[in-house]
């Protein structure tokens, strides 16, 4: 039964793709936000009925869906935020996009929320892997939608190159866990003991890292930049890139039964924390700059779940999820507004009032403004790091300042009050729909804040199996105070132009692309091509040239041994057999090719020899090293087979 | 009589096309995919009476044919042989049916490409080693021919390569199949008196030979580094559905001897020397993709892709034969795999290779370079080209995942360093099929191309068809696997 879940959105996308080709805004973004939202009545009546399913393919192998409790919520919140998304992808790329091709992208966005809510739903590391690696096809599926565009298309295989990367992990992960367990169900995982479950947790990490853009694998998200806004948002803020963190939060128990995990994910996750949140706080490009925080609150959550609390890094995906899909969506609407993405030209605030506002709320939210709920779930974060030491809080809180002070840049240059810099202003308006996509984001950004109501937030997580950190009040204090110094030094920034605010962001280059690590990867990948190359012209001239010595020598040779004994041994019909195959070569072929057969044949005679003429040098010693190297030979070759 | 039937239809069908002159090409063409199409039927129809429960060998023909040296018509089929069977007969139809310029000689053409079916078949069917032999040379002959009259470039060169390089490794498996011929008393051919009785057992130095004797020859076939260097050559020559025929039916003759005398007949002597043969398989693996990614040639690409595969299977197979007992679940995953591998990597690269032959068709240039934005003027060749490549990079979904999971979860517990190393084989892969992708069909179209027709009617079939078959094997594989899995368990546990 759990199946449909899934299947619902990925058998509706190409339904979909079929009827409404025609590709007017109105019947696919109400049709695809009807489709979504029917998702979720679905998830939430499977999450009520507690579904299950199972799929065989083979005795050894069976795909399993059930449900686990993050499961749950993130089968619930992937729709939710798709359903606005959709509808506003398909107003908002009718600009750009017509046709099939804006009907292509809905229906792609639709399958990503199938192989997504499959990815979450899934009982068992080959179900697992098959939407892993799904939603990374999507991925690059969708980051390449404008496809003449080579850009575009270059960086979708990048970002889709990176995370294959870490896929390679989950399939390693998946060779240890039926190695140590003998199946891939998350059940048996328990059974995982010795080198096989150190083996297991170092995939499941490097797949979750590289998925969730953690450190070294953040800047794959810059480039999924190029793809469309709500696309972006989607995938590459909401949910997509949550699937790291999902799997770490849903292992957990295995994950932790190993020493180095912890220490391992609070690094990474710390790391990732601050990179992302210097990066944004330098970015001039506004896409840019929410990837980075994103990599950043990403890292945060790593940290929680490595500090022991799975459940705070829980709740805040549910929080993150609204406020960044919101943030994007109002950057796209910027974007079309002004024609670029730079920081610098926007200023929206005076004509896009509604729209600043909207913003506002889920600024506040990344910035971690009580009383938001992604204050709330921030506070959780780091009292979870609180729980590890005081370094750790310190560096926590650090981060958290951060993530005020590029929350603040974002509101006050795209949508504050002032003129806008950029000439070309008013090239659109946003379509009502846009707005109500985005208000709809702000309004549960908002909502969500009824998080802070005493004793709420942990009975959820209660209710859910997690027990989050316990508050302590001068945590409190010194985490709002960190926000309330990021805010100010964001003041400072801006008023002195620290940071860039143009797309090409010419100060501190290096530092605001990742820190000079695509640099670095670009040079490493066009190193491994130059290997390919020369290892194929190696190929061609070494490798084919001395067989062609060897069998031009040996082969013949053989060949004419054969044929001995197939003359002898394979009695008349074999001699037939070859005599009609010359037969026909003579025939068919014409004189040309059997010219050219004898002619390389006298030749080789000749060679032959030769060859045998210097063989033939009279002194026994060469003859024995001869024969000794050829016993040497077979004897090595023999004994190859009694090592292990 | 129904798998006799299979071998001897097509072959039937080729000597009606060169007794009965002047076919008109549409004529040829449509006899031709009528008759492959019967063969194929007698195949689903042989699959239909296969049961998975019963004997490893089932559906068994015998007839004596020189019984003085033990030689007889013997076919039979586990579920291995029937899986790759039925896949070959399918690919031969679709690249019979796919267009081609046969350059007014449609009649031989086509009867070439029929006779290759028939003794094709025949190496899967058959149960009796000489009956292999002469099927596995035959299928050399058709495919000289096809690649020497109906090829581009230097053809004749390139077919001459492919035909000698290949027989020098037939001749080495000749006298390899004399010593186990020998080594029985009484001397016999049967494939099922060998694989019951092991007659090697115990001798290691006359075993050693003729393994390595086997196993050369196998590997030139399949093939493996470093014994590759003639198939790029061959493929970039050939004519575009033989290209689909030799990488999606010739190529599994090496690895399907390999599982079928090898690996069931010498079981010891395999599992000694397992090993050295799945080092030589991670290798061909990393090899051939890398040197894939270095071409510049749209058809030696993915020829080199075809190394990269086949490195998969032979994996699987030198996992499932590692150990004569113990750790069975994992073996017969990597044999199963393997076996899924041949399949897959014949419908999809049998695609990949037809859709080539579209191109040459189209524009006669292969350098990627010249091409670009096709995705505007041909959407369906684009959508085509981008499932077969993303089927071959192993995109779950698609037959090649299924496959290489298999081999990969299977290799993890026999060889765990083997599987790590090679498992980067599906990064390279996923590189160079993007950035073939992106080479040819996004990004800028020139102006030369800008009325590039898209996939006519019968492109469009052909390639629907095999999608259809490797995207139902990628969701659904029960049907498949049931049947493989019978005879992957005999094979790695013999009971």
């Amino acid at each position: 039964m759990l199946w449909l879940v899934p299947l619902l959105p990925l058998l509706a996308a190409p339904v979909l793709y079929g009827l409404l080709r025609g590709g007017r805004p109105a019947p696919l973004g109400w049709v695809g936000a009807a489709i979504a939202l029917g998702t979720l009545v679905l998830a939430l009546a499977a999450v009520m009925g507690d579904w299950n399913g199972s799929y065989r393919w083979s005795a050894q192998l069976q795909l399993g869906l059930g449900m686990s409790s993050a499961g749950i919520v993130f089968a619930l919140v992937v729709p939710l935020v798709a359903a606005p998304i959709v509808l506003y992808s398909a107003y908002h790329e009718a600009q750009t996009s017509s046709g099939r091709s804006l009907a292509r992208l809905i229906a792609l966005l639709l399958a990503f929320v199938g192989a997504m809510l499959m990815l979450v739903l899934a009982s068992d590391l080959l179900t697992l892997l098959i939407a892993w690696e799904l939603v990374g096809a999507l991925s690059w599926a969708l980051i390449a939608h404008h496809w003449p565009s080579e850009r575009s298309v270059r960086d979708a295989a990048w970002a889709f190159l990176v995370t294959r990367f870490g896929d390679l992990g989950l399939y390693v992960a998946a060779g240890a866990a039926f190695a140590g367990s003998g199946s891939f169900d998350f059940a048996g995982l328990g059974r995982l003991d010795g080198m096989p479950l150190q083996v297991f947790v170092g995939g499941i990490v490097l797949a979750c890292a590289a998925k969730s853009a953690q450190l070294p694998f953040s800047p794959w998200l810059f480039a999924a930049m190029s793809g469309p806004t709500p696309v972006s948002a989607l995938l590459h803020a909401a949910t997509m890139v949550a699937a790291g963190v999902y799997l770490i939060i849903r292992l957990h128990p295995v994950l932790d039964s190993v020493a180095w995990f912890a220490p391992l994910a609070m690094a990474l996750g710390l790391a990732s924390a601050m990179g992302g949140g210097i990066v944004a706080s330098l970015q001039g490009h506004a896409k840019k700059l929410l990837a980075a925080s994103t990599s950043a609150h990403y890292g945060l959550m790593w940290l929680a779940v490595g500090a022991g609390f799975p459940g705070a890094a829980l709740l805040h995906f549910v929080t993150h999820a609204l406020f960044k899909a919101g943030l994007f969506l109002a950057v796209g609407i910027a974007e079309h507004h002004v024609g670029s993405y730079s920081l610098g030209r926007m200023r929206l605030g005076r004509q896009l009032p509604g729209v600043a506002l909207a913003t506002l709320a889920c600024s506040l939210a990344l910035a971690g403004v009580p009383p938001l709920g992604g204050a709330w779930s921030k506070e959780q974060l780091i009292a979870s790091s609180g729980h590890q030491g005081l370094s750790i809080l310190a560096m926590a809180l650090l981060a958290g300042a951060l993530s005020a002070l590029y929350a603040t840049r974002l509101q006050w240059l795209a949508f504050g009050p002032g003129e806008p810099a950029s000439a070309a202003t008013s090239r659109s308006r946003p379509s009502p729909a846009e707005r109500l996509a985005l208000y709809l984001l702000a309004l549960g950004t908002l909502g969500l804040s009824l998080l802070w109501w005493p004793g709420l937030g942990e009975s959820i997580a209660e209710s859910l199996g997690f027990a989050l950190p316990p508050a302590k009040a001068w945590e409190s204090l010194l985490s709002l105070a960190s926000v309330a110094l990021g805010m100010l030094l964001a003041a400072l920034a801006l008023r002195r132009r620290w940071g860039n605010r143009d797309e090409e962001n010419p100060r501190h280059a290096a530092a605001s692309d990742w820190l000079g690590i695509p640099a670095l990867a670009g040079r490493t990948a066009s190193g491994l091509m130059r290997v390919s190359h020369a290892l194929a012209g190696f190929d061609d001239r070494v490798v084919d040239a001395v067989l062609q010595r060897i069998a031009g020598y040996g082969g013949f040779a053989k060949a004419l041994g054969g044929f001995d004994d197939r003359a002898v041994d394979g009695g008349v019909r074999l001699t037939a057999r070859f005599g009609h195959w010359l037969a026909i070569t003579g025939d068919r072929s014409g004189e040309a090719l059997f010219d050219g057969s004898a002619m390389r044949l006298a030749r080789f005679t000749g060679w032959l020899g030769q060859k045998a003429r210097q063989l033939q040098t009279g002194q026994m010693h060469h003859y024995y090293t001869a024969i000794a190297a050829g016993l040497a030979a077979v004897l090595i070759i023999l004994a190859m087979g009694e090592l292990p | 009589m129904i798998l006799t039937a299979a071998i001897g239809l097509p072959l039937a069908g080729a000597l009606t096309l060169a007794a009965i002159p002047r076919w008109r090409e549409a004529a040829a063409r449509r006899f031709a995919t009528a008759v492959a199409l019967l063969s194929l039927l007698c195949l689903v129809l042989a699959w239909r009476r296969f049961t998975p429960d019963g004997a490893l060998f089932q559906l068994v023909e015998e007839v004596p044919w020189v019984p003085g040296l033990g030689m007889a018509w013997r076919l039979g089929v586990d579920g291995i042989a029937l899986a790759v069977a039925s896949m070959s007969a399918l690919v031969f139809a679709a690249s019979i049916l796919y267009p081609a310029d046969t350059r007014h000689r449609a009649a031989p053409y086509y009867a070439w490409m029929l006779f290759l079916q028939g003794v094709s078949l025949g190496v899967f069917l058959a149960l009796d080693l000489l009956l292999f032999y002469v099927f596995f040379d035959l299928s050399l002959v058709g495919m000289f021919f096809l690649i020497g009259r109906w090829g581009h470039g230097q053809s004749q060169r390139s077919a001459l390569k492919f035909f000698l390089y290949t027989f020098c490794g037939s001749l080495l498996m000749l006298l390899a199949f004399i010593g186990l011929y020998l080594s029985v008393t009484p001397h016999s051919f049967d494939m099922r008196v060998l694989i019951a009785e092991q007659p090697m057992v115990g001798s290691a130095i006359p075993a050693g030979l003729v393994f390595l004797g086997l196993m050369i020859g196998l590997a030139i076939k399949t093939p493996l580094v470093p014994f590759h260097t003639w198939l790029p050559q061959a493929h970039v020559d050939a004519p575009a559905p033989a290209s689909a025929i030799l990488a999606g039916v010739l190529l599994k003759m090496g690895t399907f001897g390999m599982l079928r005398i090898p690996f069931a007949m010498m079981r010891e002597t395999f599992a000694a020397y397992a090993w050295v043969i799945a080092l030589v398989a991670v290798i061909s693996i990393l090899y051939g993709a890398s040197l894939a990614l270095g071409q510049h040639n749209l058809k030696r690409r993915i020829a080199y892709t075809s190394i990269n595969h086949m490195g998969y299977t032979v994996l699987g197979i030198a996992v499932a034969g590692a150990l004569l007992s113990g750790n069975e679940a994992a073996r017969q995953l990597a044999l199963v795999g393997a076996t899924v591998e041949m399949v897959a990597h014949g419908l999809i690269t049998g695609s990949l290779f037809l859709i080539c032959g579209s191109f040459w068709q189209r524009t006669g240039e292969y350098e990627m370079a010249q091409f670009g934005g096709l995705a505007k003027p041909a959407p369906l060749l684009t959508g085509f080209s981008v499932l077969a490549a993303f089927a071959s990079l192993g995109l779950p979904g698609l037959a090649g995942f299924v496959a290489e999971f298999h081999v990969f979860a299977g290799t993890f517990s026999v060889y765990p360093w083997l599987a790590v190393i090679g498992i980067f084989g599906i990064l390279i892969t996923a590189a160079l099929f993007l950035l073939t992708l992106q080479q040819l069909f996004f990004g800028a179209l020139p102006e030369k191309w800008s009325g590039l027709p898209d996939l006519g009617g019968r492109e469009k079939l052909v390639l629907g068809v095999l999608a259809a078959a490797f995207v139902v094997i990628g969701i659904a594989p029960q049907f498949l696997l049931t049947v493989i899995e019978a005879s992957a368990g005999w094979l790695v546990d013999p009971r």
